[in-house]
């Protein structure tokens, strides 16, 4: 079809019916498949030749076409194709599904289910595009097209009714009135400032000059963001077609498409648009005889962020080197060639059609009060659905993120949205609720930008973004103004040090004065807003900052010079992990067990029930999967026994005949005493059970950690010279004062927290319901508990699962169902656990909240219920659960265990033991030095944080020791951070190209359930020291890569 | 005539004139380092900052480059201005502490500490040299190279420039070539007292540096790194 020169109107608009009316396919099938630049790199290429290949091989050329068009906008899934008629909408597809599709689909009209998408939050499987969560927010007026066209083709542009606007505007408007029209709509630049594009068209419009300039900025510059490479490359006649209609209202002979090189397929799209609409007549002179002339050129841009600043683009575009300009005099009074020039962003350009098309007054429809329209984000860091995503303006972060974008990559918890660019700023989860518009996010200290949106997770250290961004900036900047230049080069210098662990308090108020200073001082836009990245970041995770400095901690495993190796650095005992690690890689079993014992009292306790923080911050983790450590400990641990190795010579320092007494023998007070005894105090532990190791000993059952273990651990430590006094209860058989006037210089109190929390429903009384602590704590000491055949457990966490299992192995126990008031997901339980208690034949019912216990002659018979469902994300990060009115329900128990949680008991304590406690009656105490509000007493573990994990009250119990020892020798209590470093550098190993191949994680074997039934053998199984030696090999060894380890293995060789 | 109030001031400017050319004919002492009477307005140095408008839409604008307009308010003198002013005092000094010009800019504005890690590089990218060469000397010899951070003031791709006349217009210029407080490499970054007056340039460098050096004569704008300047000596070997 040749594309004869339109010379007219009426031309045009036949054109464009003659088009529509084509549109409904002239074959049968067309497959559309998503060819960006995005979908290219996927290889949506070669998915096309093999489409075309299998569609020839069959002789369907007839009846099936290939239709290649820009990108649809969901990069996660990539390359798609769309299926029409029908809408199928098939993800990720691989030229070797060509076949099938052809064959299944096309020929047979069979879904290939493999193909679909599933929604990363339900699991759901969606076979139509609009039936997909990431498009059915959407709103996408100026994308929608862009899998209707393709690109290099006009006739698919007439065929949406494309250059209708341009006749409607030629033919009956005045340019006045499309400036009024766009002016009426609520238009605002899109590029990132947000100026009103009316009213800045009416400032050129009204500039004295003989010529003038439009420029359409496509120098697309923020890391992460392609909102206008997409536009371009999939639907360039909209932005031409825009362009056309500004020069009409502006007046303006001639424009430019500044457009980066580093875009090649929207190049030769837009390249093709701009020849195609010559031979058309729709550009050139008098076009469509409406003596209206207009021309455009292409300025291919070097790559340069600054030169998307309007006035270092004019810059540019002259020839100069892109360096921003004094405003005034603006751009619309002097600008390209000193004449007036009207500067507007790709999207804003694309914009313009649809204004015209619809009328001001739909679009002023969409949006909130300032911000009218829709905003096309790029989605894009740890997210499920990364993609462009058209929204209205107005729509909360948390709908794009959470329902647009399926939720955080890896059900991890969401930290920061970023937006706007390298000069936006960090949002936290608090401004989730923020609704998106121009105003809003400036004063939440971020920007619109030209629509970048980088959400980032828990692993996402905000200090190190800041330095991403400055780094970013400090290479972008123009370098004109000593602002700008030397002070994100400084700034970044700062962010840095403080990232490398050497920062200082003062540094951060240096970095804010200096960043005002550089957002003050600055000529343009760049340096005015350089400092964002910082004072956002400073504004909402201060913490982090201060955390890098006071504490040489990165939470966020990301540092490489502060955290050295993730698994040491996230341990609260400072456990050498990569250090044993690297020892079992060499089979120096002796050596790692003697790394072990070093940091940690209860290793073989360890080894089978800490919650290992270590493997979730593993960097094998991030893409493969994460060590198995704490099975490793374990190994190593067990070999130890077998061997008779399990001992250690034990360096004490001299005694200095200073008492301490501790108070509770569980994993702090063990601990504690362990530590103190080293450091050469005699040490007293009371304990007011007849057995000692508290919570390791009540309330672990015996099928995780069998009590031989336990007590191996516990001995250990009493034979060093620790002295054990069961049965003595504080507050019965002793008091605080007591333990004074017999000579204790200092007391560390950790008993624990053993109190079990109440359902607060009611019927809470009746006889059958049993706090899960009891049970577990009757169970593992061997007395005899009734409980019933049909047992529900209330609760998600490890108590409930660990009741549940104890439950299900009492002899006359049938039936365990577990009620949990979310889903799995948000369960707290360890995963492993949960699968066993299903292995177990455990049921678990999620999203249902007892309300009442049902009783017959105050005996439990079951428990009424109501199902919740999932609302808005709190400040945990997880989905708050909403009862559903009128969903109640009942079922029948004969036992309900109540497992939500449980409360330290500070019954004991006096009004004059001068020790404060919280509202939840917790031990005041500080988290890292142990002291309480009384200067002798230290206190931690569970009593002091409330529930929480073994190792971290190990982690209390040596910090604990370490200042009562800083306090007993008079210095100050104030514990001196140091960067974490292992304590010896073990070369690493060579790996085999097979091993590197096949590098998974070992298998854990479990008992078989059948060989679990009704009996107490521990499940997990320790590993063959083949297993053992093979999983270490694997280890990463992170601590060999910060300076440190390089200058140690430099010297080893 | 532009009617303007500058520090409360109702006074006249005339057309062209930028809001510094207003201060100076007012007698308003505004500090400057890449401005020269003799030379095209920069705007680089950002220490000629003045604050324009009312609170909170006020901005700071450097006076050299922002023309006179019709009502406009300034002010120079705020807390705003002389904090904005320090900073860049203090990053000045940071990067280039052998400079007599900016030690002298630092004592007068009372700039008494410098927080950052001294970086000698004798050169603050005022660009006076560049316009200096261009507009003055007709040479156009040197200009600007690459951006950000890397900025740096060279010939054309470093090599021997053929239009350098080798007039020395460029050191003229230069506040960081015209006299030298102490050595490179001070002990202390700030000297806050006149502890010498004698242009140390020469002395201190030798035959080192930038273009200058190709054509046999030296300049302290640009320092090549020292294995370029020993590539270059054996190349010219």
């Amino acid at each position: 079809m040749t594309n004869a020169k339109l010379l007219s109107f009426d031309e045009l608009k036949q054109k464009i019916e003659q088009e529509s009316l084509k549109k409904e396919p002239r074959k049968q099938t067309v497959l559309i498949v998503s060819a960006g630049t995005c979908g290219q790199a996927r290889g949506s290429l070669k998915v096309i030749d093999a489409l075309e290949n299998a569609i020839q091989k069959r002789g369907l050329k007839d009846r099936v076409a290939v239709k290649i068009t820009g990108c649809h906008g969901f990069c996660e899934a990539e390359p798609n194709i769309i299926i029409k008629p029908g809408n199928l909408f098939y993800k990720n597809v691989q030229p070797e599904d060509a076949e099938a599709i052809i064959e299944e689909t096309v020929l047979n009209d069979r879904v290939i289910d493999r193909l679909l998408y599933k929604e990363p939050e339900t699991g759901e499987t969606k076979s139509t595009g609009p039936d997909i969560e990431f498009y059915k927010k959407q709103m996408r007026i100026v994308l929608g097209d862009n899998e209707k066209i393709e690109p290099m083709k006009v006739e698919d542009y007439f065929a949406v009714g494309g250059y209708g606007a341009l006749a409607k505007v030629l033919e009956n408007m005045s340019p006045d009135e499309v400036i009024e029209e766009i002016r009426k709509s609520g238009l605002r630049g899109r590029g990132g400032a947000g100026f009103p594009t009316g009213t800045k068209w009416a400032f050129c419009r009204k500039a004295k000059g003989d010529k003038k300039y439009i420029i359409c900025n496509a120098d697309e510059g923020d890391p992460g963001a392609y909102m206008d490479r997409s536009l371009m490359e999939g639907n360039p006649h909209r932005v031409l077609e825009g362009m056309i209609i500004g020069a009409y209202a502006i007046g303006a002979g001639e424009g430019y498409i500044y457009i980066r090189d580093e875009y090649p397929v929207a190049l030769k799209h837009i390249s093709a648009a701009i020849k195609d609409t010559e031979a058309l007549g729709l550009l050139g002179k008098n076009i469509l005889g409406s003596g209206f002339d207009f021309s455009v050129r292409i300025y291919r841009g070097a790559g340069a962020f600054v030169c998307g600043e309007e006035t270092a683009m004019i810059e540019s575009i002259e020839g100069g080197v892109g360096v921003p300009r004094q405003r005034p005099p603006f751009p619309a009074a002097k600008g390209l060639w000193k004449k007036p020039t009207n500067i507007n962003n790709v999207e804003t350009w694309g914009n313009v059609p649809i204004i015209i098309n619809k009328g001001a007054d739909w679009y002023a429809k969409i949006g909130t009060e300032g911000s009218k329209g829709t905003k096309i984000f790029s989605l894009v860091g740890k997210i499920n659905n990364t993609g462009l995503v058209e929204v209205p303006m107005g729509i909360t972060l948390q709908e794009i993120i959470f329902d647009i974008g399926g939720g955080i990559h890896k059900n991890k918890k969401f930290k920061a949205v970023q937006t706007g660019g390298p000069s936006g700023g960090c949002l936290p989860a608090e401004k989730l609720d923020l609704p998106i518009d121009y105003a809003s996010l400036i004063k939440a200290g971020s920007i619109m930008g030209s629509g970048g949106m980088i959400v980032m997770d828990e692993n996402t250290c905000m200090v190190d973004v800041a330095k991403y961004f400055l780094n970013f900036l400090r290479d972008e900047s123009c370098g004109k103004c000593m602002s700008c230049r030397e002070g994100t080069q400084r700034m970044w210098e700062i962010v840095t040090k403080i990232c490398d662990g050497l920062g200082e308090m003062k540094d951060i108020d240096l970095l804010e004065e200096l960043a005002e200073a550089v957002k003050d001082a600055s000529l343009c836009g760049l340096g005015q807003t350089a400092a964002n990245p910082v004072l956002s970041t400073l504004r909402y995770f201060r913490n982090e900052y201060e955390e890098h400095i006071l504490r040489k901690k990165c939470s966020a495993m990301v540092c490489r010079e502060i955290v050295s190796a993730p698994c040491q650095s996230a341990c609260p005992t400072d456990q050498e992990a990569s250090v044993y690690i690297a020892l079992i890689a060499q089979e120096r079993f002796e050596e790692a067990f003697q790394v072990i014992r070093k940091d940690n009292p209860l290793p073989s306790i360890c080894g089978r029930v800490c919650d290992h923080q270590c493997e979730s911050v593993c960097r094998s983790g991030d893409f493969g999967e994460p060590i198995a450590i704490r099975a490793l400990k374990r190994f190593v641990m067990d070999w130890a026994i077998e061997n008779g190795k399990n001992t250690l010579p034990i360096q004490k320092s001299s005694r200095n005949n200073i008492k301490v007494a501790v108070i509770g023998s569980g994993p702090a007070g063990l601990s504690a005493s362990y530590k103190l005894n080293l450091l050469g105090y005699d040490v007293t532990i009371f304990e007011s059970q007849a057995i000692a190791g508290g919570m390791l000993a009540l309330g672990i059952p015996e099928h995780r950690l069998p009590k031989s273990i336990l007590n191996s651990d516990i001995d250990f430590i009493l034979e060093s010279g620790v002295q054990l006094k069961t049965n003595s209860t504080l507050g019965k058989d002793f008091s605080i004062d007591d333990l004074t006037d017999q000579g204790f210089k200092a007391i560390f109190i950790a008993t624990g927290a053993h109190k079990s929390m109440k359902l607060a429903i009611p019927g809470e009384t009746a006889e059958g319901v049993l706090p899960a602590l009891q049970l577990l704590s009757q169970v593992n000491q061997g007395k005899e508990v009734l409980i019933g055949a049909n047992v529900g457990i209330i609760g998600g966490g490890n108590a409930a699962i660990d009741a549940a299992r104890v439950a299900i192995r009492n002899k006359n126990t049938e039936k365990v169902t577990i009620l949990y008031r979310r889903t799995r997901k948000e369960m707290p339980a360890y995963e492993e656990e949960i699968e066993d208690a299903l292995e177990e034949g455990i049921e678990i019912q999620y999203l249902v909240t007892p309300i009442k216990v049902l009783q017959e002659n105050g005996k439990v018979t079951g428990v009424e219920c109501i199902r919740m469902e999932l609302g808005k994300m709190d400040q945990s990060g997880r989905r708050s659960p909403i009862p559903i009115s009128g969903s109640e329900f009942t079922m029948e128990f004969n036992t309900i265990i109540p497992a939500i949680g449980e409360r330290p008991d500070t019954s004991y304590i006096q009004k004059s033991d001068d020790i404060k406690t919280s509202q939840w009656d917790t031990i005041v105490a500080d988290e890292e030095t142990g002291t309480t509000s009384r200067e002798n007493i230290f206190s931690g573990g569970d009593v002091a944080t409330g529930p929480s994990t073994v190792v971290k009250a190990i982690g209390a119990g040596k910090r604990a020791a370490e200042s009562i020892d800083r306090f007993l020798q008079g210095k100050p209590i104030a514990k001196e951070y140091k960067l974490s470093r292992p304590s010896v550098y073990i070369p690493p190993v060579q790996l085999t190209e097979e091993e590197i191949e096949d590098a998974h994680r070992a298998e854990i074997f479990r008992l078989p359930p059948e060989k679990r039934h009704k009996n107490f053998k521990e499940v997990a199984l320790t590993m063959t020291k083949e297993t053992a030696v093979k999983e270490s090999r694997r280890c990463l060894r992170c601590e060999l890569e910060t300076k440190d380890g390089k200058n140690a293995l430099g010297q080893n060789k | 005539m532009i009617n303007m109030i500058i520090n409360n001031l109702e006074v006249k400017a005339e057309e062209g004139w930028t809001i510094l050319d207003a201060c100076h004919f007012y007698g308003l002492e505004i500090p400057t380092l890449c401005y020269n009477p003799g030379l095209s307005n920069y705007g680089g140095c950002r220490l000629c900052l003045v604050e324009i408008g009312k609170p909170p839409n006020s901005k700071l604008v450097s006076s050299c480059t922002y023309p006179c307009e019709e009502g406009l308010e300034v002010h120079t003198d705020t807390k705003r201005v002389i904090q904005a002013r320090k900073m860049m005092i203090e990053l000045m000094l940071s990067v280039a502490p052998g400079s007599k010009v900016i030690q002298d800019l630092a004592s007068k504005f009372g700039v008494t500490q410098m927080r950052f890690d001294v970086r000698n590089e004798e050169c603050v990218m005022c660009g006076l040299c560049v316009r200096m060469c261009a507009e003055q000397m007709d040479g156009k010899a040197i200009g600007f190279q690459n951006r950000g951070y890397k900025r740096k003031i060279s010939t054309p791709f470093d090599a021997k420039s053929k239009v350098c006349r080798e007039c020395g217009g460029c050191m003229y210029v230069c506040p960081a070539c015209q006299a030298r407080c102490q050595g490179p490499n001070a002990e202390d970054p700030i000297c806050n007292a006149c502890l010498q007056m004698d242009p140390t340039c020469v002395d201190v460098y030798g035959e080192a540096t930038c273009w200058m050096y190709d054509a046999g004569r030296c300049g302290t704008c640009v320092r090549p790194e020292k294995e370029e300047l020993e590539k270059k000596e054996s190349m010219s070997e």
